[in-house]
């Protein structure tokens, strides 16, 4: 009776999950769009500047942009990277679209970016982190069993921006900001039941979605 | 004794560095012949450090960096030629020579930092001596790499920070090394007289008769106009 019990509850945890609320926004500076062929590069702004945007997400946002609808032709930032180096190293990369244009007049830039179709650069800033948390769980095991007791929370706050670059004239194009709060839960009685906010991933999602629209969108300034 | 041995093995953590593949770069060869020369402690550098109250971190760099140079001057120059550290270059024909040495490796990891980040910071020191032994500049690049922990253990983002640290070298050696110690002008011959200062303060332990530098000193850095 207890496994049953407890099969019921792990999908149910899945299925409630914890709450979260999301602001997703971008400031458009540019008109955009894309044509037939034409790539868009996701990427970290330097660590030399002390962003700290997490690998995962990097690679989250990436995959959720090249997948599901209105998917669009995105090349891996590493590939970028080394296709240009070393222009574009935590320590080389331009800080701003003044650099930018500079860049795109060295020798073999040009070249490589037209040979990897890029478009867009999507500059990457912000992170995931826990802001609170809060109340006590404790387990305790013996022979004859064991079982945990107690509630705990805790909240995870993602804020995320990214700028986006239009190589085609050197010019930056707007910015989508992410920002999502989380909370989840963790009641057990005997059985813990996780009530997880997934803050970061929705955060992804939220700001891949937003990326793909503002990017396929020929909405004039 | 089982158990013992897993927790003092828990106490270290070793971390053999691999050679990094730097690509191609983008940018213009040097017209001119230059001599690498690796110094002996290159092949054979180990850094350890006991991280306060925890365990104790030995980083092995091995041959990485000796690979590393001759890959990097292979794409900067039209022609290197690699030596021992106990050839004698004045048996070479060359514009220009290249000693690059480790002044300094630091590390840092996440109990220390508070974060979920691996950093190292690698000095080099470049030594560059003309055709004919006189020491023209010298040169020291600090560089910077930064890895995020993944897994248990953080060896492999440790090696990960060094190789992004040896990288960041490259690009700051590939865009800045001609502007801050004028090796190309070594390529028109050695440097006159009036350049060189008196040979009284050359450094004592080098095989290679360096005279001071020729008043061209730099530290490492990136200017707004690359």
């Amino acid at each position: 009776m207890t496994i049953r019990n407890s099969s019921l509850l792990i999908p149910l945890s899945f299925a409630l999950g914890g709450c979260i609320t999301a602001s997703v926004e971008n400031n458009r500076e540019e008109t955009t769009g894309l044509q037939a062929g034409e790539t868009v590069v996701v990427m970290a702004k330097s660590y030399h500047q002390g962003n700290e945007t997490e690998a995962d997400y990097i690679s989250c946002v990436e995959k959720a942009l090249g997948s599901g609808s209105g998917k669009l032709n995105v090349i891996p930032g590493q590939n970028f990277v080394d296709n240009l180096f070393p222009w574009f190293e935590p320590r080389t990369a331009p800080a701003d679209t003044k650099g930018l244009a500079a860049l795109m007049s060295k020798p073999g830039v040009p070249a490589a970016v037209k040979r990897m179709g890029v478009r867009y650069v999507v500059w990457l800033d912000g992170g995931t982190e826990r802001v609170t948390q809060g109340g006590s769980l404790s387990c305790a095991a013996g022979p004859g069993g064991g079982g945990c007791f107690g509630f705990a929370w805790w909240q995870d706050d993602a804020d995320y921006e990214a700028s986006i670059w239009d190589l085609a004239d050197s010019e930056a194009a707007g910015t989508v900001t992410a920002d999502y709060s989380g909370t989840s839960f963790l009641p057990a009685l005997v059985v813990p039941i996780p009530l997880i906010a997934r803050t970061q991933s929705k955060a992804c999602n939220g700001l891949a979605k937003q990326l793909k629209t503002f990017l396929s969108s020929t909405e004039k300034v | 004794m089982i158990l013992l041995s897993i927790l003092a093995a828990g106490c270290a953590s070793n971390v053999a560095v691999e050679t990094p593949t730097i690509p191609t770069p983008n940018v213009e060869k040097l017209p001119m012949d230059v001599a690498v020369r690796i110094p002996a402690e290159f092949e054979h550098f180990v850094h350890e450090e006991k991280v306060l109250g925890r365990e104790t971190w030995t980083i092995d760099l091995g041959s990485a960096n000796a690979s590393f140079f001759e890959q990097l001057f292979g794409f900067m120059f039209d022609n290197v030629i690699m030596l021992g550290p106990d050839d004698n270059a004045l048996d070479f024909t060359f514009d220009a020579l290249i000693e690059p040495q480790i002044e300094g490796f630091e590390f840092s990891v996440p109990n220390q930092t508070k974060t979920d980040a691996f950093a190292v910071w690698i000095r080099y020191r470049l030594q560059i001596f003309d055709s004919v032994g006189n020491s023209a500049s010298t040169w020291t690049v600090s560089a910077y790499g930064k890895s995020q922990k993944e897994g248990l253990g953080g060896s492999k983002s440790l090696q990960r920070a060094a190789v992004l640290a040896m990288r960041d070298a490259a690009a700051l050696i590939l865009l800045q090394m001609d502007k801050a110690t004028k090796i190309g002008a070594l390529a028109d011959g050695p440097l006159v007289l009036s350049d060189i200062e008196s040979p009284a303060s050359a450094s004592a332990d080098s095989e290679f008769k360096p005279a001071v530098p020729a008043g061209i000193f730099a530290i490492g850095g990136i200017d707004d106009d690359t």
